[in-house]
């Protein structure tokens, strides 16, 4: 019996479930952005190729290659993070190829996540410093980073 | 003309922008078939800008109002200033009703009528909370 009302419910609630979702859409941003987070992860891949190709030992190596992919995903993230929650429809005024420096970037930390070319690595360092130029320009330091105190 | 009796009559709720007022999982029903803003205090199914996602929220001020004191950051400038908006013949100003965490107007600013989806105007569940929304 149990088992039969338990099924007609849930035929029931499937019935009347709506199939459109409607978003009260909200977020609550801390507002801290700084692209120092993804360069400091874009540094750890480049020192980790460096001693990779310094090392010889299989299992150092191998565990090299993790950690590289693991901080290159972390790249990706905190671009990602600053693209779409940090830059605002009115900065493309002020940086006219903000969408292509994107697109560049997480595409070369992508590529970083595969190689252990050296050179890949100094290419993303150097994305994400257009990166950080565009988040200057943009008032960025001003508008997103508490004070520190100062000595 | 008829397109719009396809729908849809009922939604689901996600996101908490609405609260008190609609929780995240509520279902509501839902008019397609209004043609014009209603009256502020309404809730409204809306084709989100920018985004194009479908959203609720509720009417504000009506086409032709004025809304004074929105915070706006100066394009060419970049600093934060207090305009006034006056609506035009299409346009509604709508809000959520938690503030602190909506995304409505005072992001992507007046929203045109053909925007409009539908005015919702009854929670069907869950069941302890059946009711016509306010």
């Amino acid at each position: 019996m149990s088992l039969l009302t338990n099924r007609l419910g849930a035929a029931v609630a499937k019935l009347a479930a709506p199939s459109v979702v409607a978003r009260a859409h909200c977020d609550l941003p801390c507002g801290v952005y700084d692209p120092e987070q993804a360069r400091i992860e874009a540094e750890s891949c480049y020192k980790i190729i460096e001693k990779y190709a310094a090392n010889e030992d299989a299992a150092y190596r191998t565990r090299a290659i993790a950690i590289k992919e693991e901080r290159a995903e972390l790249v990706k993230h905190h671009l990602d993070v600053l693209w779409h929650d940090y830059f605002k429809p009115e900065h493309v005024g002020t940086v006219p190829n903000l969408h292509d420096l994107f697109w560049q970037a997480t595409k070369q930390a992508s590529k970083v996540k595969a190689s252990t070319d050296l050179a890949d690595a100094k290419k993303l360092l150097d994305l994400i410093d257009d990166v950080a130029a565009a988040w200057k320009a943009t008032g960025g330091p001003e508008k997103t980073r508490v004070v520190r105190q100062t000595a | 003309m008829f397109e719009r009796l396809r729908g849809p009559w009922r939604v689901g709720v996600a996101e908490a922008s609405m609260r008190p007022a609609i929780e995240p999982g509520d279902w509501l029903l839902i008019d397609p078939t209004v043609r014009r803003w209603p009256r502020p205090g309404s809730i409204v199914v809306i084709r989100e800008p920018e985004s194009d996602i479908l959203a609720i929220k509720r009417v504000h001020t009506r086409p032709g109002g004025v809304v004074p004191d929105i915070q706006v950051t100066e394009p060419s400038t970049s600093e934060e200033v207090t305009v006034t908006v006056r609506l035009g013949p299409d346009e509604a100003w709508l809000v959520g009703d938690d503030p602190a965490v909506s995304i409505d107007s005072r992001r992507y600013g007046p929203v045109s009528v053909d925007r409009l989806v539908a005015r919702a105007w009854f929670r069907y569940g869950p069941l302890g909370r059946i009711g016509r929304l306010r």
